[in-house]
């Protein structure tokens, strides 16, 4: 019976242009836009440049050359210091030095722009005036800072590419749209009236409801499963950890997504109704969770909330096995854990809530 | 002794302080069709829904071929065939699609099941658009592969409700001629309608259901002769309040349904003291008509409503 169901479900979605659009051709539009617009990394290939105007007799050619001897970033000598004003302001360049012959030198950088995105750059090109003006030649002396993972923290892989984390965060937000599916079905199987059928036909109803259910859990791995593999054969995201980690955890957040459907059909309401909140509610989910802007680009508070919803769990999983070496499923278990508590406390309040005659 | 095909003791459903259904007895003898006669909300719905498991009743019981619902519901629902009011059924889907799976939800596959589908398509008459997607069908079309899907395990009662809902005349023939077979072939059948001529062309019993309760039960004979007693129908002129007044004056002497300014009455005892009382109210008798008892004039002197104008 649940056999048939699936063929059944699996037939209806083959048909269903928008379900198919929305659970697997947008996340891939998501993830090109979202992937474009946060290139860093390996895959963003050449390093940054930066604009630069010296006075003649002063210490420019000097920065200069430091610049280019810092790993990410080039120098590209203007004509003029207001060329290089121009340059910044016109976002051509992230930021720009204005080198005089003797005095103060000028960092020509958006002050209004977030300190998470200034920050970096102002620090590293503050560092490569220091040493380009030290009294002494700080290259010879010994390095006084190591970065070291600490232990607990798998090290991640050279050459991130910022479809490691695009990737995920799309299949975690589109995978968490399952929900809405599954809603819709078991609205839509009231509103025809196959529901009757379904309660009349000698079936148990827990048979029913996992009739409903486990069809549109099929359907989320393999969305998934489409993405994950779209990913690493189209946008060279690798997977750094164990596959079986990734198995596992996506068999996790499909559970969790199937449930949370489970629950919002509970709730009821019509068609028009799941589509039009569903839709906001998923969304800001995705969003508190990190599927479209990395918690860890977060302020603290923001990040903890992150982690009330499943997709925050989700993500943390999923970086986790994507970005660091030797991940393995004992290493995302508090993420797995999460997702699976999620899935039991969606499908509780589900099945308190669910009326199976309504 | 053979058990009932549908054996229903003091059913009923209740919504909050709101009694849907009060207390329903009813036995359906096996291989008879009967006709569940009402309005629109006077309780046939859910006293089907209750019958074939997709409603749990308040109160009562339901027995099927002699299984009770609530002790063996899968051996009771694998007696039954519905066919709900609705179009139960996938529209995006093929009609072979669709039955190959309510066929699964009754246990069948294989072989067995491509023969029942076979069976059942011939039945209504689709064979040869089987492959086609539902949506592509008429509204008749739609109602025949919605009444093949419950058919397909050859259950021992089936239940149609209001299975001609929106049908052209053909298909509505069609689906006549198709329960008369069946019937024929000793399937038992429950019709609930709100239609008189179907019950009358149908049914060898009616149970008329009104307001939550059967009121009375028997072949469409033996309903017109204990409940039809002759009627008239009166054609009223005046101020519409007389009107309003007339009307409530003739139900003091008999049963009295209306439709605008026409009045059917069955009169408790002579035509006389009606007339004398819708005068009495000033309003002016413009025609009256003689009509012959049916069933229409049974349900209207059980019911106080006719069929069509009831809510």
């Amino acid at each position: 019976m649940i056999a048939a169901a699936v063929t059944k479900d699996v037939a209806l979605l083959l048909r269903d242009r928008g379900a198919l659009i929305s659970l697997f051709l947008l996340p891939i539009v998501f993830i090109v836009v979202f992937g474009s617009m946060f290139r860093f990394g390996g895959d963003s290939g050449k390093p940054r440049p930066i604009a630069v105007w010296y006075a003649a007799g002063g210490p420019g050619e000097k920065i200069v050359k430091t610049l280019d001897a810092t790993p990410g970033f080039r120098a590209e000598v203007l004509a003029s210091a207001d060329d290089v004003r121009a340059g910044v302001a016109k976002e051509t360049y992230p930021a720009g030095l204005i080198v005089p012959a003797r005095g103060l030198v000028e960092l020509s950088i958006d002050l209004g722009a977030p300190v998470q995105v200034r920050g970096p750059v102002e620090g590293a090109l503050t560092g490569v005036v220091m040493r380009a003006l030290a009294p002494v030649d700080l290259s010879a002396m010994p390095p006084l800072v190591e970065a070291v993972t600490p232990p607990g923290i798998a090290s991640p892989m050279k050459n991130i590419s910022s479809f490691q984390v695009t990737v995920p965060g799309n299949a975690v937000l589109f995978g968490f749209f399952i929900a809405l599916t599954v809603a819709m079905a078991f609205t839509g199987e009231r509103r025809t009236g196959t529901w009757r059928r379904l309660l009349a036909a000698p079936v148990p109803r827990s048979h029913a409801l996992l009739a409903t259910l486990i069809p549109y859990y099929l359907v989320g791995i393999t969305q998934l499963a489409f993405l994950f593999g779209i990913g690493a054969a189209a946008f060279g995201m690798q997977v750094a950890g164990s596959l079986a980690a990734l198995v596992v955890l996506s068999l996790a957040v499909s559970l969790c997504a199937v449930s949370l459907g489970f629950l919002m059909a509970a709730i009821g309401g019509s068609e028009k109704q799941l589509g039009g909140i569903g839709s906001v509610v998923l969304l800001v989910m995705g969003m508190l969770g990190g599927c479209m802007f990395p918690r860890a680009f977060m302020p603290q508070f923001m990040k903890s909330i992150g982690l009330g919803v499943p997709h925050g769990w989700a993500l943390d999983g999923y970086y986790a096995v994507l970005v660091r070496e030797g991940t393995t499923v004992a290493d995302v278990a508090p993420s797995i854990a999460a997702l699976l508590a999620f899935a039991a406390l969606f499908a509780g309040l589900g099945l308190a809530l669910f009326r199976f005659e309504r | 002794m053979t058990a009932a095909a549908l054996s229903l003791r003091g059913l009923g459903k209740d919504y909050g302080a709101r009694t849907a259904v009060g207390a329903i007895d009813l036995d359906v003898v096996r291989g008879e069709c009967l006709g569940l006669l009402g309005p629109n909300g006077a309780g046939k719905t859910t006293t089907i829904s209750m019958a074939s498991g997709v409603v749990t009743p308040t109160r009562g019981t339901v027995a099927i071929g002699g299984v009770e619902l609530a002790r063996d519901p899968r051996g009771a629902k694998q007696k039954l065939g519905l066919v709900p009011q609705e179009l139960a059924i996938y529209e995006e889907l093929s009609a072979l699609q669709n039955l190959a799976y309510f066929g699964a939800l009754y246990g069948l596959a294989g072989k067995t099941l491509a023969d029942r589908i076979a069976w059942a398509l011939g039945v209504v008459g689709l064979r040869d658009r089987a492959g086609e997607q539902v949506k592509r069908y008429s509204g008749g079309m739609k109602r025949r592969i919605n009444l093949a899907a419950g058919l397909l395990h050859e259950p021992e009662l089936l239940i149609l409700d209001e299975p001609t809902v929106g049908v052209d005349p053909q298909s509505r023939n069609h689906i006549f001629e198709t329960v008369r077979d069946l019937n024929a072939r000793g399937m038992t059948v429950i019709y609930t309608t709100h239609y008189m001529e179907e019950v009358e062309a149908l049914c060898d019993r009616v149970a008329i259901v009104d307001a939550g309760a059967i009121v009375a039960t028997g072949t469409v004979a033996e309903l017109i002769a204990a409940h039809a007693g002759k009627g008239v129908e009166l054609e009223l002129a005046g101020e519409p309040a007389a009107i309003d007044r007339a009307a409530a004056a003739a139900a003091a002497h008999g049963t009295v349904a209306r439709d605008g300014g026409t009045l059917r009455v069955v009169p408790a005892g002579g035509l006389a003291p009606v007339i004398a009382a819708v005068e009495e109210a000033g309003a002016a008798i413009a025609r009256i008509q003689s009509r012959q008892a049916s069933l229409e004039s049974a349900f209207l002197a059980l019911t106080g409503k006719t069929l069509r104008d009831a809510p």
